[in-house]
Formats: C-alpha cells, structure tokens, sequence
C-alpha cells in the first residue's frame, strides 16, 4: 500500500478514540425529555379540562366529588341548543357563501385575464394578513345600519345596504371578508401546481380553452375545496370575536358566546358548566377536523404535481372579462376597502357620520385616549413582549420538536409529530380554559398564572400548528443524504441536527417567527380566562372594548394592531427577500 | 488502513429480507465492488457498514474493531470513521467548498491552520484547489461530486464508501471519472467500498467485485472471473449479455458432453465435469460466437451451425445480428458486418460455453 497523499493530521488519535468530542447527554435521553416535555404542554392540559367538567366544585377548591351534573345542566338548558344551532347555521352558511367567493377568485385570478387580477388577489389575501377584528371593527364603522357608508346611501341615493350587520345573515356577511382567503389561498395553489398537460390533453381532444379549465381543472380542486371549507367551518363553529361583537348585544347567543357569558358574566362564574361546554367543543371541533385529515390523506389521487416548472397558461374570456372583473371590484370594495378605509377614518376623527364631513372632525385624541389610559397601553406592551419572547421561544421549539419528530429514529416520534397539530383542533377558547384549569391545580399560588408567562404560553401552543405548517415543508425538502453525510462525518446527530438541518431551515425558522409574532400579538380567545388587571394583552383589551362600544378608541386600537401587523409582515418579507445561497 | 469483515449479516424491512446472512471480506487497500439489481441489497450492505443502518443479527469488524454486533455493539456512525460518498453528493449548500471539507477536521478538532493546510490538500488532490471559496450550486455536477470526495477522504477515513457515485454524471463525464477515482484510489490506497448498479463500472474500476441479487451473494472474483466464468445464470445474464439455451445433456468423450437442442439436428459438444446428464442450460456471449465465411469453415472446428438471420442492427463500434438456432434467438456481435445472405454460418467454440443446471 502506497500513501502518497493522504497523511494523517497530526492531531489524529488511534481509530477506537478518534471520533466526535463531547458525547454529552446521550440522544436518546434528549429525546424522551423533549417528547415528554411536548406532552405535558400539549396534552396535558386539556386533562383538567375533563376533570373540571366531571366535578362538581370547581378545581380549586377542596371538596366535591365526581358528577354528570354539569353535562345535565348544560345538555337541558334550551339557550345552549339555541346557540349550537345558530353557531352551526352561521359555520355553514359561512362556509358556504367563502368557498363561493374563494374558489370563483381562485379560478378566475390565476388562470384567466381578468383586469387588475393581481391588484384583486393582493386585496382579497389582506384580510389573512391583518387581524380579524380590525376588519370586524370596519365593518361596523361603515355597514352597520348606522354606519358611515349605510347612512350616506341612505341620504344621498336610492341604494340601501341590504343586511343589517347584528342579524346572523350580516355576521355570515363579515365573516366571510375574513375566511374567503383562506379557501382562496388553498385553491389558488392547487390551481397553480396542477400540469398544464392535463389540460393541454382535454384540448387535444376537442375541448376549447374554458371547457378544458372548466372540466379537469376545477373538478381537481375537490380535495382544496373540501379541505378549506371543513377548516373554515371548524373556525367559524368556535369563533368568539365576531359573535361576541355582533351578535351578543342582539340576544344572538353562539356556543362561543354562551361559555365566555356564563364564565364573565355569571356570578358566580358557572365553571363546571362551561367546562363541559369547552369539552363538547372540543369534541366538535377535534371530530371535523379528523374527518379533514382523512380526507386530505385519501387526496393521493389528486396528486398532480410533476415537479416540472411550468408557466402558467392565462384562458381568455374576450369582452365578457369586465363582467368578472365588475363583481369583484363591487365585492372586495364592500368586503376590504370600505371597511379598512373606515378603521382608519374612525380612528381619526371624532365622529364619523355623513353629516358631517370628516375633515372637520380630524382629530388624535383616540391614541391620546389609548396612550393615557393604563390598561391599553400597558396592554400593547405586553402583547408586542409576548408576541416577542413567545413567537422566538416557540419558534425554536417548533424546530427542535419538528427535528426529532422527523429525522430521528426516537421510538415515540410518531406521536411526537401528531402532538405538534393536535392545537389546531382546540378551539382558542378551550385552550385558554386548559391552562386555566391546569394553573389552577399546578400552580394553586398564581405566580405563573398571574404573569405574562401564563398567557404567553397558552398562546404559543395555539399557535404550534400554525408554525409546524410554515417550518415542515422547509425541513422536509432537506435531503436525508445531507445528515448522512454530516453523520458520517463525525457528527453526533444533535450536531448534524444543528449545524447542518436548523442551519437549512433558518429563513424557514425566520418566516415561522414572523407568523407566530403576528398571530401571538392578535390572538385574543385563550386570553379570556386567563387575563388579570396586571396582564392585559391587546386582542383580548380591543375585543372586550368592540363589545361594548363602537367608539373611536377600538378603530385606533385597530390602527395601531395593523401598522405594527403590517409592518412586521413587511419587514420579514424584506428580511426573506435577501435570502443566502441555498 | 484496516480490512472489513461482514458475517452473517441480515436485516428486513418490515417483515422483508433485504440481507440473508450476508459475508464478506474486503482485503485491505482494496476496492472492492457491490454490483447487482435495484434492491438486491447492496446499498442497506453499505449503510449497514457506515451505521446509518442496523442490522437485525451478524457482526462488522473494521480490522479487529468490532463496530456492530447483534445487539451488543453498535457503533454510531459518527464513531465509525467512515468517509461517504452519497448518490446525491450530499455538500451542504449552505456550507463553501471549504467549509464542507473542512466540516469532518472541526469535529475532530484539529487546529485552524492544521485543518486549512488538510483542507487544501485533499482538495488538490480531487484537483478543486481553485474552487476552495465557492458555494456548491456554483459547482457543476461532476466538480460537487469531487467536494463530497475530498470531504470524504479528509479526516482521512479508516473505510471509503462510495453509493452510486456516478449515476447523476452524463455518459462522457462518468467515463472520464471512473478512471480518475480509480487512479486516485490506488494512489490513496484507501481501502473502498463501491456500490454500483452498472456494470462497466464494476468491471473497470474494482479489484473484486460481489454480484448480489434479493439479497444474497452470487458470486465474488475479479472482474475477469465475473465476466468470463460466472457462478450461475444471473451472474452471466447481468454482467453482460449472453445467449441462453436450453438442452438436455448426455456424457461424451473426455470432459465433454453433448447436449441437443430443440429444433437443431446435431447436438453441441461442451466442457462438463463427471457425466452432466438431464436439462441443462448453455450460456454463450454474443462476442464469444465465430462467425464464418461460406466455405472457409476451419476442419477441427466443432459446433458449426448454421442460422437464419432474423435482423441485423448497426451500433457503431460492432454490428449487432439475430438468428434463429432452431427455435430460439441467438445474437451474434461482430466488429464488421458479414452480408452472406440470409444465412450465418457461426461456431460456437466448447470453451466459450458456460452450462448450468436447470433454472
């Protein structure tokens, strides 16, 4: 044997010593830690919950015993099946009219040439980005029967804005501006990946143009259709927000509505009660979604990516394109542009009404009012504390869960992986009362519950599967040769881990960062039973304010809740944009 | 460099046998060659000696150094000192050329300079010495292939191990790399492990080479022994390509028996050991097949037959002919074309045939 070119680094110990420094804590130690620690913050909590609901005092306090009762109370009480009915006619007819409205846009602004088609998707996709009650807040500025917009028709010309925004058909109305883009964002990429071939071969076989988009493409959206209109209905099934703004002071009582009035408003707070409320929720909820994984995973047939990038074809309509283009323009004026424009209007005058013109009533007083009132202010800045901290440490939990989860060969990853969307099935209110309860009996002295922590950490394992969906596709596009490698070179699979799989997925970990900032700062539902007077946080402040008043005060606060929203989602998008070699 | 010694290796995949009791032992400096069929096994057999795999049962020793044994050793791979070489390359985009050669020195933690110093040598030696600061999709396909080498040899490795190295190469360059790896292999003397489905490959790189097939080892020789004495039917079928008759043999003169085929008057003289009787099965390579001029058939010539010509193709080094000997196809391969009509007189020389038992 001839070495000639491969010496030795001097530095090479003997083969049974050479190897990676630092065995530290062995991996799989590591990984039953982090699993359990998952479970615990994940799982666990929702363990209370069905004990709070099967007990007869509360949790609290000593005594009681186990009972049915709660579940009695509830299942024979005529107001929660009043408002199980409404919640299910609003989720449905909701669902209804945004897969409508989302699979129609989705069609027409990705594969014909409808005018201004980018300017009309960039306005339908705003509402995801903004938060819910800002549009909520415009909607009643400038469409309720005493709106800006309603009442200058009114006076001015024969037109009358046709639904009265405090009826269930005017809360389907504005809640269908806020989920439309998410069945738009599911369909349109669906509609993007699908081959052009396919439809080329419907051409090829006599089909003119629209036919062929009409007869393969649009059939192929099922599984997008269906996917989307089951996660819009669970949404709008346990929705707080828009219930509680709209239709609480009109006696229209939802299940979301029905629990955060026998918890804040009973006296005393009826808690065995809307336990068991939260549990049939979840129940509810949990089974929906279910039903949508299912779906999704029978969906293989539908698989037509064929990775060849491909431009799109544009199918042209001829004149009849003013037609489409006419209907959205009315459509998204009345659904984003109007509102918007009356967050900012309201909040910045001193009544909005048509007799009198704005520039007269001009006015910052609402963020004077905003600044100098303690709650609020202090409210914000917890929020941008909790969106801060929370977003980070979430963000890299995601990872290191997602890690293990998916590039180890730990025995329970699997569980780990469903354990990371199982919050996607709680209803926001459900968990805020988990931790509630779990508080209750982990910590009877307060001193998490009591702090932002508390709330922070309710908020972050809601918004887990919102971050696992923005960070998986990034770890899973990472080749399993490329640990491999680094394995084979020396590294323990916590250094591969680190130094080759994180180190890929940083503007992945950055985006995910970015999302959970902005969902964290707007949430509001887990914050109901958890907020104290020393930890107000703003979705849930603006919330409680929009219920009780329309005044200049919440369109300010919805101001400032989407510069700094908007301003995040810009900077990160700047913060992508200059991505490193990858 | 240490030698590898697999025995009895075995491993399933969810209730499939991938390995059957697997041995195998590459001597040391020596390249050695898994060849065989998508899923026969051979790459579980390399991933199994890097431990990125366990296997059910068996034993790997390194040398004397035991790295896995049933369950009571197993070595991790970063402890096994291994140098890989993955089909898809496997360089870290977001690492420079630098940086993922350098990446196995750090986790040994050898000195800065030290580690440049190794760093430049191993990448002369692929010759990318001029590419140190690039970024991989800067690279061409064939020069990331020499970074995943030059990353693979620089801690320097006690075993190289190389997964289909050339597959994602076009034909010209995988040519031109075959021989530089080789070259570059004896210069190192490396012992190395080489996984391949392509048998020009195996033929021309290996000092031995292991045919498998579902798992199992078929044969193990020298590339020669390979193409010209295969152990069995697939052995000749898959490295190269051969004519396959069927026949039923009865004893002859000395070493020889006679088998007759069907649809062919005289029976054909072949190499057999004690009395070969009952059905057998010839292996002749098209290339092994003489082919004669009408009348100018050589006296002592034995197995001269005479075939219909059924088609003739043209494959610019050899001309590419098939007949029909009784009722089969026979392909015949000859450097320049013999246009004797619709007939070929051909010779199928008794050392040229391979007989097999029954399939």
């Amino acid at each position: 044997m001839t070495v000639t070119a491969g010496p030795r680094p001097e530095t090479a110990a003997p083969a049974q010593d050479r190897g990676p420094r630092r065995p530290s804590v062995p991996t799989t130690a590591s990984h039953y830690l982090i699993w359990a620690l998952t479970l615990l913050v994940v799982v666990g909590p929702v363990v209370p919950i069905v004990l709070a609901s099967l007990w007869s005092t509360p949790l609290y306090r000593s005594g009681g015993g186990l009972t049915l009762g709660n579940f009695r109370d509830l299942l024979t009480d005529p107001a929660w099946w009043t408002a199980v009915g409404n919640s299910a006619a609003f989720a449905a007819l909701t669902t209804v009219t945004s897969v409508l409205l989302g699979v129609g846009a989705a069609v027409l602004l990705s594969r014909t040439d409808v005018p201004l088609r980018r300017l009309f998707a960039a306005l339908l996709i705003l509402p995801i980005m903004l938060p819910g009650l800002v549009l909520i807040v415009g909607w009643m500025a400038m469409w309720a029967p005493s709106g800006y917009v309603s009442s200058w028709l009114e006076i001015n010309t024969f037109l009358r804005f046709p639904v009265d925004l405090y009826t269930l058909p005017g809360m389907v109305l504005v809640a269908t501006s806020v989920a439309a883009p998410t069945v738009f964002l599911f369909c349109r990429t669906t509609v993007l990946a699908i081959d052009p071939a396919l439809e080329d071969a419907a051409r090829s076989a006599g089909a003119s143009p629209l036919r062929a988009l009409l007869t393969v493409t649009v059939p192929l959206l099922r599984p997008a259709v269906l996917n989307s209109a089951l996660l819009v209905f669970a949404i709008s099934f346990e929705a707080l927000g828009l219930p509680l703004i709209l239709g609480f002071s009109n006696n229209i009582r939802f299940v979301s509505t029905y629990l955060y009035d026998h918890w804040i408003n009973a006296a005393p707070p009826n808690q065995g009660l809307v336990s068991a409320g939260a549990v049939f929720l979840l129940l509810c909820v949990s089974g929906l979604l279910v039903l949508r994984n299912r779906l999704v995973g029978d969906a293989a047939r539908y698989t037509t990516v064929t990775g060849k990038a491909t431009a799109t074809r544009v199918v042209g309509l001829g004149p009849a394109r003013w037609l489409p283009a006419a209907l959205l323009a009315v459509v998204l004026g009345v659904f984003v542009v109007v509102p918007l424009a009356g967050v900012v209007m309201s909040a910045f005058t001193t009544i909005l009404t048509p007799y009198v013109t704005p520039w007269s009533v001009l006015t910052t007083e609402n963020f004077q009012a905003i600044a100098e009132h303690p709650i609020w202010s202090e409210s914000i800045v917890n929020s941008l504390l909790i969106a801060g901290a929370g977003g980070l440490l979430t963000t890299v939990a995601i990872a290191v869960v997602s890690v293990v989860a998916h590039r180890s060969s730990f025995r329970f990853r699997g569980s780990l992986q469903q354990a990371v969307v199982w919050p996607r099935m709680m209803p926001g209110l459900v968990t805020g009362m988990a931790f509630f309860w779990s508080f209750a009996i982990l910590d009877p002295g307060g001193a998490v519950r009591g702090s932002l922590w508390g709330i922070g950490l309710a908020f972050a394992v809601r918004s887990l599967a919102l971050g696992y969906g923005v960070f998986y596709p990034a770890l899973a596009a990472i080749g399993e040769d490329l640990v491999r490698a680094a394995r084979t070179s020396g590294a323990t699979w916590w250094q591969a881990a680190v130094s080759v799989v994180l180190r890929l997925c940083a503007p992945a970990m950055a985006a995910c960062f970015v999302l959970l900032f902005v969902s964290i700062l707007n949430d509001a539902d887990p914050a109901v039973f958890l907020v104290t007077d020393r930890t107000p946080v703003m979705g849930l402040t603006m919330l409680q304010l929009a219920a009780t008043s329309t005044g200049g005060a919440v369109a300010a606060f919805g101001v400032i809740q989407m510069v700094i929203t908007l301003a995040v989602l810009g900077a990160g998008r700047l913060f992508l944009g200059v991505r490193a070699h990858a | 460099m240490p030698d590898l010694t697999l025995t009895k290796v075995a491993k399933s995949f969810g209730g499939n046998a991938v390995l059957h009791d697997l041995d195998l032992h590459v001597r040391d400096g020596e390249l050695f060659t898994l060849l065989g069929p998508s899923g026969c096994g051979k790459s579980t057999t390399l991933w199994s000696i890097a431990g990125l795999h366990s296997p059910d049962r068996g034993t790997i020793a390194f040398g004397d150094r035991v790295v896995f044994d049933g369950g009571r050793v197993d070595v991790t791979p970063e402890r096994r000192n291994c140098g890989v070489v993955f089909q898809s390359y496997a360089v870290w985009p977001h690492l420079s050329v630098h940086d993922n050669v350098a990446y196995p020195l750090k986790l040994r933690r050898v000195k800065r300079p030290a580690r440049a110093a190794r760093v430049r040598e191993v990448l002369e030696l692929v010759e990318l010495g001029h590419l140190e600061r690039r970024y991989p999709h800067e690279l061409s396909g064939g020069q990331q292939q020499r970074v995943a080498l030059a990353r693979a040899l620089a801690h320097p490795p006690d075993l190289l191990l190389l997964d289909e190295p050339f597959s994602n190469l076009d034909a010209k360059l995988r040519e031109r790399a075959r021989e530089w790896l080789r070259a570059l292999q004896q210069r190192i003397g490396v012992t190395t492990v080489f996984v391949t489905h392509d048998q020009d490959e195996a033929l021309s790189m290996s000092d031995r080479v292991m045919v498998m097939d579902q798992g199992r080892v078929r044969q193990v020789g020298t590339p020669e022994e390979i193409y010209h004495e295969p152990a069995d039917e697939f052995v000749a079928d898959f490295v190269g390509s051969v004519n396959v008759l069927s026949g039923r043999a009865v004893p002859g003169a000395d070493g020889t028996a006679q088998v007759s085929l069907d649809g062919l008057g005289r029976p054909l003289t072949v190499p057999a050991g004690a009395d070969l009787t009952g059905d057998v099965r010839l292996a002749v390579r098209p290339e092994r097949i003489v082919v004669h001029p009408p009348g100018g058939v050589p006296a002592d010539a034995v197995n001269v037959v005479t075939v219909k010509v059924a088609s003739r193709a043209f494959l610019g080094d050899h001309y590419r002919y098939v007949a029909e000997l009784g009722e089969r196809e026979l392909v015949v391969r000859t450097l320049t074309p013999v246009d004797h009509g619709s007939e070929l007189i051909v010779e199928l020389p008794p050392e040229a045939i391979r007989v097999f038992g029954p399939a």
